[in-house]
């Protein structure tokens, strides 16, 4: 299914250890991430209650059911500490992390933001929240973001950029400038303008973004696809007869990939930091989303609780630096001008 | 000499009539005429940049669209002109009936694809009621020339050299059974030695097959023994026009007889090369 030029590539980006590793980690980390409400949770995964066992991560339980008064879910942290409970001879299974992102554990003592501790290892932000909690969902909903951004810019960064190299002549030049007028907008002002009278949603963002995120490459698809056309074997295939689409869509678009593929780890990796600043300055997700620009904010806000500049430094820049092994390998291994560049 | 004169056996099966083709203000090519019978074989002769590589291209139109370039007169294939087709026709008898080999044969194959998968291309576009297309592959490129086709056509063209890359160009031509076949000077990229199996390969296969071909060529060397007629271009306009040995034998033009003597000959010391004074040369 792959040419053999294409798993060499493969092979190439795979005996780039640092790339390869990068890459590994960063879709560990991702798919762990997916399922953030059981690895980190204040609601147990398994736990024993009079004789039946309860999945409390996978289903809603009202504390009517284990004794309580209410109908709303059940306190189980707190549940866990009863003497009835403990009369019962019930036991519960917490996830790794025993907090919930959006949740103040006010109960604790001293006052918040609280220091690392073994309750909660990397401390809690000012409003008691635990922070690798808030790290984790907010990973996930960074690297979502940023991974639907990539993927939706780069399939209409391929679509404009692919008509105006095709086309050239008049749809070239009119596209080009009608870009150059589009990228002039200012980002900044369309965000919060459109925030503000539409919500600042995930979705409402991610359109706002994928505005202005597929110029980049389709500067690149538009060469590639402009030098293809010329390419003997592109005319080679229009002399035996083959139609625009299949010309396209055969033998120039396969060959047009190794830009996308390149790029998409700086894609990927603008599309997390652009997420975070705006966060940063309060234009993002709206509280209480767990996400890392809030807490970076935290961070310079508290800066006599250095756990919260820390680890929300840390894990954006980590996150960052993989992405860059990942695209740095990939770019070393799919571009043929650069074929042995690095090991 | 040509075996018997094909040009007086039929109709011819292409012809063209005051053919000019205009880059802007450039006129490339102006007013050509000439015509080719089934199973002939006709060279054009010419310089760089004489016409003679757009006016093969123009038989099928696969020049650039107008305005930037224009296109006149007549191009009859059979009852049809082609200068008023529509592009599906056009699709239609690209491949099918006119098929093209090209000078540089690694830069006419796609690298990401099989050279087997390329040749199943053209069979799915021209021939759609092929049952089997590896064994019909696997028969082409046996057909050409190339060893083990069984194995060689999952090859990719970075795989293959220079000579076996234009044997495949070559069997994708031939795979869609076309009546002509235009050559755009197919040895040009290759070495000497491949230079002759290529066209001894092309020669071979007229005969099997029985179509007319278009050679385009610089060289009166490729001409000699392959080309029934040969006509000779020089800025844009046919300025000889004979069978082959007349038109070798005995040039009329002053380009003609240029060319004619830059043909280095055994056993005889070659001077400097004749150039050519276009003052004094009437287009």
């Amino acid at each position: 299914m792959f040419s053999e030029i294409t798993r060499q590539q493969f092979r190439r980006f795979r005996s780039i250890r640092r790339a390869w590793v990068s890459f590994w980690i960063l879709v560990v980390v991702y798919v762990v991430s997916l399922f953030s409400e059981h690895v980190a949770n204040d609601r147990p995964l398994v736990m024993r209650y009079g004789g039946n066992t309860f999945f409390p991560t996978l289903k809603f339980y009202s504390a009517e059911t284990f004794g309580g008064r209410y109908r709303t879910e059940a306190d189980y942290l707190a549940l866990e500490k009863t003497p009835e409970f403990l009369a019962q001879g019930g036991w519960m299974l917490f996830p790794v992390i025993k907090s919930d992102p959006l949740r103040s554990y006010l109960k604790e003592d001293g006052s918040p933001p609280l220091a690392p501790s073994a309750r909660h290892w990397l401390g809690t932000d000012d409003s008691a929240r635990d922070v690798a909690a808030r790290l984790l969902y907010g990973f996930r909903t960074s690297m979502t973001f940023a991974l639907v951004l990539a993927v939706l810019s780069a399939v209409m960064g391929i679509i404009v950029g692919g008509i105006q190299g095709y086309a050239g002549g008049w749809v070239d030049l009119a596209g080009q400038r009608l870009i150059e007028v589009w990228s002039a907008l200012p980002f900044l002002y369309v965000v919060i303008l459109i925030g503000s009278i539409y919500g600042q949603t995930f979705g409402v963002l991610l359109f706002v973004f994928l505005l202005f995120e597929w110029i980049g490459l389709s500067y690149y698809m538009r060469g590639e696809f402009y030098r293809l056309k010329h390419q003997t074997f592109t005319q080679a295939a229009q002399a035996l007869g083959a139609g625009s689409f299949r010309i396209l869509y055969r033998h120039i678009l396969p060959n047009a990939m190794v830009p996308v593929i390149t790029l998409f780890p700086f894609m990927l990796i603008g599309g997390i930091s652009a997420l975070t600043s705006l966060d940063f300055l309060g234009f993002g997700l709206p509280p209480p989303t767990p996400s890392w620009g809030e807490m970076l904010q935290q961070g310079l806000k508290y800066l006599y609780a250095p756990w919260l500049a820390f680890s929300s430094v840390i894990a954006l820049f980590s996150t960052l630096l993989l992405a860059s092994f990942v695209g740095e390998g990939a770019r070393a291994a799919f571009d043929p001008r650069s074929s042995n560049a690095i090991r | 000499m040509p075996s018997a004169d094909p040009t007086l056996s039929a109709a011819p099966l292409l012809q063209v009539k005051g053919l000019t083709i205009r880059f802007g203000e450039l006129t490339a090519v102006d007013g050509i005429s000439f015509q080719l019978a089934a199973g002939e074989t006709l060279a054009v002769v010419g310089e760089s940049g004489s016409g003679k590589s757009v006016s093969a291209l123009a038989l099928t139109r696969l020049l650039p669209p107008p305005p930037a370039c224009r296109l006149g007169g007549e191009i009859r294939l059979g009852d049809r002109d082609i200068l008023k087709l529509d592009e599906p026709m056009l699709h239609k008898i690209r491949g099918k009936e006119i098929a093209y080999i090209f000078q540089e044969p690694s830069s006419s194959l796609n690298p990401l694809f099989t050279i087997g998968s390329q040749i199943g291309e053209a069979i799915r576009l021209h021939r759609p009621d092929v049952k089997d297309p590896v064994a019909e592959i696997v028969r082409v490129l046996d057909l050409v020339g190339i060893r083990d086709p069984e194995k060689r056509h999952r090859d990719y063209p970075h795989q293959l050299s220079g000579g076996m890359q234009q044997r495949v160009m070559i069997a994708m031509a031939l795979v869609c059974q076309p009546k002509i076949l235009v050559a755009d000077e197919p040895t040009t990229a290759l070495d000497v030695t491949i230079q002759a199996q290529i066209i001894d390969l092309l020669r071979d296969l007229k005969k099997k097959l029985g179509m007319s071909v278009l050679m385009i060529t610089h060289n009166f060397g490729i001409v000699h023994g392959f080309a029934d007629r040969v006509i000779v271009m020089f800025r844009g306009k046919i300025v000889e026009e004979g069978p082959t040995e007349v038109v070798l034998r005995n040039p009329q033009h002053p380009y003609t007889k240029a060319l004619i003597s830059c043909i280095p000959r055994l056993g005889q010391r070659q001077e400097r090369l004749v150039t050519i004074d276009y003052s004094t040369l009437a287009p």
